[in-house]
């Protein structure tokens, strides 16, 4: 990243304990100006909990928040002119949208007629004038993850967090409403920290992705990155679907080969038996057994397997992890 | 799933009224069934039924026959029902332990009555309920039974309250008055007069040799009526006319009567705490050392010398004394058995009568509580004098006893008095306007009690209005 | 339609049962009310008129009581309301031993009126209950603390705030753990203090289950008895009695019914005008 010194956000060493039960580990990372990074990882991974440290909900045990190189660790929530997207959304239950929108504003002290001015673009923004004076109760889950989001923008945030926003939508709107959220939420000045579990939903919103797992930052790069050249086993297993074959050809060696990585091939060095096939339409999915392991290819939909399929790969596709701590093993494998 | 808890508080939000009635609702049903209980007794209580089954008992199974008591008295007269009932009188005799408190078991008793179906045969009746009970017609007359000669045997104060309108509704087991204790160690002898009373309760007081000088019942509640009751009559005054059944409460010896009253608390003689306490209080007080007086009932004695207090061995006690030139005179306190209309057995609850209000028994209750007997035979035996030393000065306040007015409306007399003079006591108002104020409720309710036929509530003999039951 | 009617049947015992222990009472004790039912009477009920009306219209001790009965309520309810707020709101912060206070706090709750009320009672002894002991250890002299109108009164209100305080925090606190956690951050995040937080969001979340404490706290305060009972039997000079200790009196202690049943009708009448007319109030308020 080419941006000034400081510029941005930045957390250093930051740790959260709870009754000695360490959730977030020496974590590092910087989100810059206008940046969207999504922070993945499966559930207690620590990703939440970095997200109420930055927003200061919780106290830190240790480390800190730099925001522009100002550090955050004495400033209260309020303070801090950070914007918040709870996964529950918290809708003021007893306002209209319009109240919604409007409390905050009100406790900040902002004059009737900047408030309705304000108010009047954000609700245009977001299509929301004819729900201006609906309950919460009264909207869709699409229609309240709008109205947050729109008190998330009213805030002006200095940096915009969102936790998970799309988990209690459907999985047909959440792909819909990606596109929009990235249009509203990115290319702003503000650093975007966007908390997701669905891989697919980091790809599709985020710059970088930060894999946490156990309360340890496991590797953060763009998309491709973690794809292509995994730090360890587990960024490696968690990216992709479906998941990495692990092959345990030799002691003290595991070979990672993704499911499209893997070929038909007469003369290929691995044989196999076909279980099972699941036809994707524009791919299918092979369930294949063989003596390093069961086996997952994903492949052309039309192609004739076989009686008794062998299997070949690319050389540079070869991923080699440490069996017992997981870690990536760089440099060649065994030849063949 | 985490968004269920806003969800649910936006679904408990919008039922809010539906909350409300529901809340309106349980809360009227509640009060329902405070409503309910008087409401079906009143519809029974005029043919109260057998609390025991009706089939005789044959003659093997004995009868049992249960008797509600004060929970003290039914202590102190365990063993000789213990005694009565392994006589093979064919009897089973059970004793309801009571509350201590003379209203609350009165409340209980009531409770039961109304009910119709009274879990009990005899009833230990105070004095002063008698012409309420009587009037409600909850009682069997026991003249069948007992006959003149046998309340002659009783000392006259012990006669006094068992009779209305020609029956005989009760049989004495107690023959309590009102005393005055006095403290041995501050004085030689008791006082003689209302006067002494408070000279020398104002020298004690002067040479520091104690806080207060008398302690009495100043609560707004039934004691201060039994208090009122001997002031005014040690001031010649009266509150009950049996003849006109009048109360004369603003007569000018009973206006000085209650200035007098007035007068201990505005000269510091008595405590202002006065006029919260009941019988315990005031007897914890005293126990303490802080008075030269007390007014309270017999057992008293027994409680301070039991309770191992300050001035355990340090107390008399006396007669209660009137004003200069007048007999002074307790309040008779007395209780007694009664029949409960409808009992399935009551012969048997003669029987038991008989046994409980016999000699053997009051002797016990003596010697272990205080209670005055109510046979003049007794206050004769020299071994019960030794054993009893209060024996003496109570038959001397059996000789001139002062009843609280025998009339059903007592209780209506009693509580506007209590609560005026208790007013008097709290400083709303002096003596004059509060007797006067109390004689004039007390007409108003004996008015109200004679119903829309007239005045006609003075004329009836004994106090009791006349009614054709 | 037809759920309609099996919502009738499901709802008939309920119904029934409603009838049975209200709308019956309510109906003998107006029939009771125009009766002369009282030891004159040997206790049957003889129809005279509305003579039972026109005491009550007449008796000065029944409105003096009402007025009484009234103060009581409306103090003590909205100093239990004020306090339950505050203990709730200081029991819902995560403390240490937060568990053991919660049910310390429910004690005075659990234990029986008139248990409390002589517990009272011995405390406001003079001269040898613990107040008074404290006010000579400290200098002071004994107080008749029930021997004077307003300080009975004043701890008659105290006791019963005491005693019920638990029942409202809890009933708000209850209330308060149904606001979910980042309702509060979230306005937190906009800036708001605690006061702003109380103010905007707490309060207005609370307003059923204030509104509920409310009416159960009138309803009940409305007819206190017991605690009166004992405390001070009604005194000083009735300045502490209750309508309830009226109706009570009159039924159980003069059994007069025709005229308790009257005092207890009137009674009923006045709370339901006040409730009522509180409910509609604020049922118009929240309508527009």
């Amino acid at each position: 990243m080419n941006t000034a010194i400081g510029a941005g956000l930045e957390l250093r060493q930051l740790c959260r304990e709870v009754g000695g039960r360490r959730l977030l580990d020496r974590l590092d990372l910087a989100v810059a100006p206008g940046e969207c990074l999504a922070l993945l990882g499966p559930s207690g991974c620590g990703k939440s909990t970095t997200l109420r440290l930055v927003a200061g909900l919780d106290p830190a045990s240790a480390g800190q928040v730099l925001l522009d190189g100002q550090d955050l660790g004495a400033l209260s929530p309020g303070e801090r002119q950070v914007a918040m997207v709870f996964q529950s959304y918290a809708l003021y239950p007893h306002l209209s949208v319009e109240g919604n929108l409007e409390l905050g504003l009100k406790v900040r002290g902002v004059a009737g007629a900047e408030r309705q001015r304000r108010l009047g673009a954000v609700l245009e923004m977001l299509q929301l004038e004819e729900l201006r004076q609906r309950r919460p109760a009264q909207l869709s889950g699409g229609q309240r993850q709008r109205v947050a989001l729109a008190r998330a923008l009213l805030r002006q945030p200095r940096i915009m967090l969102l936790d998970e926003p799309m988990s209690n939508l459907d999985a047909q709107l959440r792909e819909e409403l990606r596109p929009e959220l990235r249009r509203l939420l990115c290319g702003r000045e503000q650093p975007v920290i966007y908390v997701t579990h669905d891989q697919q939903e980091a790809v599709g919103m985020a710059d970088r992705i930060a894999l946490l797992d156990a309360g340890r930052l496991q590797q953060v790069g763009s998309p491709r990155e973690l794809y292509a050249d995994p730090a360890n086993r587990f960024v490696a297993c968690f990216l992709g679907r479906p998941a990495i074959n692990l092959l345990a050809i030799a002691p003290g060696r595991q070979l990672g080969l993704r499911p499209e990585h893997l070929h038909l091939a007469e003369d290929g060095p691995l044989a196999a038996r076909l279980l099972r096939r699941e036809w994707w339409g524009h791919q299918q999915l092979l369930w294949l057994d063989s003596r390093w392991g069961p086996l997952r290819v994903l492949c052309d939909p039309e192609v004739t397997l076989p009686t008794e399929p062998r299997l070949g790969w690319q050389r540079q596709h070869e991923l080699w992890f440490d069996p017992l701590s997981g870690a990536r093993l760089h440099g060649q494998g065994p030849v063949w | 799933m985490a968004a269920r808890p806003p969800l649910s508080s936006l679904r408990r939000w919008r039922s809010l009224p539906k909350l409300l009635t529901n809340a309106l609702l349980a809360l009227l049903s509640a009060m329902c069934l405070l409503v309910l209980l008087p409401a079906s007794g009143l519809s029974s209580s005029g043919l109260p039924s057998a609390g025991q089954s009706g089939i005789p008992a044959a003659a093997a199974e004995p009868v049992t026959i249960r008797v509600l008591m004060p929970a003290p008295l039914a202590d102190a007269v365990a063993a000789p029902v213990a005694q009565f009932n392994a006589s093979g009188a064919g009897i089973a005799l059970e004793v309801i332990r009571g509350p201590l408190d003379t209203e609350t078991i009165s409340d209980l008793a009531t409770g039961s009555l109304l009910l119709g179906e009274a879990p009990f045969d005899l009833l230990l009746v105070d004095v002063s309920w008698l012409a309420r009970y009587v009037a409600a017609g909850w009682f069997e007359p026991l003249e069948r039974w007992f006959g003149p000669e046998v309340l002659a045997a009783m000392e006259p104060g012990a006669r006094l309250g068992n009779g209305l309108d020609g029956h005989l509704w009760r049989m004495p087991l107690t023959g309590d008055t009102g005393l005055l204790y006095w403290r041995t160690d501050l004085m030689e002898r008791p006082p003689r007069d209302t006067e002494e009373l408070v000279a020398i309760s104002r020298d004690l007081q002067r040479r520091g040799r104690v806080r207060w000088g008398y302690l009495w019942q100043g609560r707004q509640y039934e004691g201060l009526s039994c208090v009122m009751v001997e002031v005014l009559h040690g001031f010649g005054a009266r509150w009950w006319n049996g003849s006109t059944a009048r109360t004369e409460l603003d007569s000018p010896e009973a206006v000085a009567a209650a200035r007098w009253l007035a007068a201990l608390l505005q000269d510091g003689v008595s405590p202002p705490a006065v006029a919260s306490y009941a019988e315990n209080d005031a007897l914890q007080s005293f126990a303490a050392g802080d008075a030269a007086f007390l007014r309270n009932w017999p057992y008293a004695w027994r409680e301070i010398e039991k309770g191992g207090g300050l001035v355990k061995g340090k107390v008399g006690v006396t007669a209660m004394v009137g004003a200069p030139g007048e007999q002074g005179g307790g309040t008779l306190g007395t209780w007694g058995l009664s029949l409960i209309k409808g009992s399935p057995h009551p012969e048997e609850a003669v029987a038991a009568i008989r046994w409980l209000t016999g000699p053997v028994v009051q002797r016990q209750l003596a010697i272990e509580q205080g209670y005055a007997p109510t046979w003049s035979t007794l206050y004769d035996d020299p071994d019960l004098q030794r054993r009893a030393p209060l024996l003496t000065v109570q038959r001397q306040a059996l000789q001139h006893p002062q009843l609280r007015p025998p009339t059903p409306a007592y209780a209506q007399l009693s509580d506007l008095l209590a609560r005026q003079v208790n007013g008097m006591l709290t400083g709303q108002g002096g003596p004059g306007p509060t007797m006067a104020a109390a004689q004039r409720q007390s007409l108003q309710v004996l008015r109200s009690l004679a119903g829309p036929a007239g005045d006609t509530a003075g004329e009836s003999a004994g106090g009791r209005p006349a009614v054709d039951r | 339609m037809k759920a309609r009617a099996a919502s009738l049947l499901l709802m008939a015992p309920a119904l029934l049962l409603l009838a049975a222990v209200f709308v019956y009472p309510l109906l003998r004790y107006g029939w009771l009310s125009f009766q002369a039912s009282s030891v004159l009477t040997g206790l049957e009920p003889v129809p005279n008129g509305g003579a039972n009306w026109g005491r009550l219209l007449d008796d000065a001790r029944f409105w003096t009581d009402a007025f009484q009965t009234l103060r009581f309520a409306v103090c003590s309810v909205a100093l239990e309301l004020a306090g339950g707020l505050g203990l709730a709101l200081l029991l819902h912060r995560p403390l240490r031993g937060r568990g053991t206070l919660r049910a310390l706090t429910l004690l005075p709750w659990a234990l029986p009126t008139t248990v409390m009320a002589l517990g009272w009672r011995w405390i406001l002894n003079d001269p040898h209950g613990p107040l008074n002991a404290a006010i000579r250890s400290l200098g002071g002299s004994s107080y008749g603390f029930l021997s004077t109108p307003a300080t009975t009164w004043f701890f008659v209100v105290l006791a019963d705030v005491w005693k019920t305080l638990p029942f409202v925090a809890l009933l708000l606190l209850a209330g308060l753990q149904t606001i979910p956690e980042d309702l509060e951050e979230a306005l937190r995040l906009e800036g708001a203090g605690r006061l702003q937080i109380l103010r905007r969001l707490t309060l207005p979340l609370l307003v059923p289950y204030l509104t509920l404490a409310l009416l159960f706290r009138l309803a009940q305060a409305l007819g206190v008895f017991d605690l009166i009972q004992v405390l001070s039997g009604g005194g000083p000079a009735g300045s502490t009695e209750s309508l309830a200790l009226y109706a009570y009196l009159n039924a159980m202690r003069f059994l007069d019914f025709g005229y308790a049943a009257t005092v207890m009708l009137a009674t009923f009448l006045l709370l339901l005008v006040l409730l009522g007319g509180g409910w509609l109030l604020w049922r118009r308020e929240r309508a527009a």
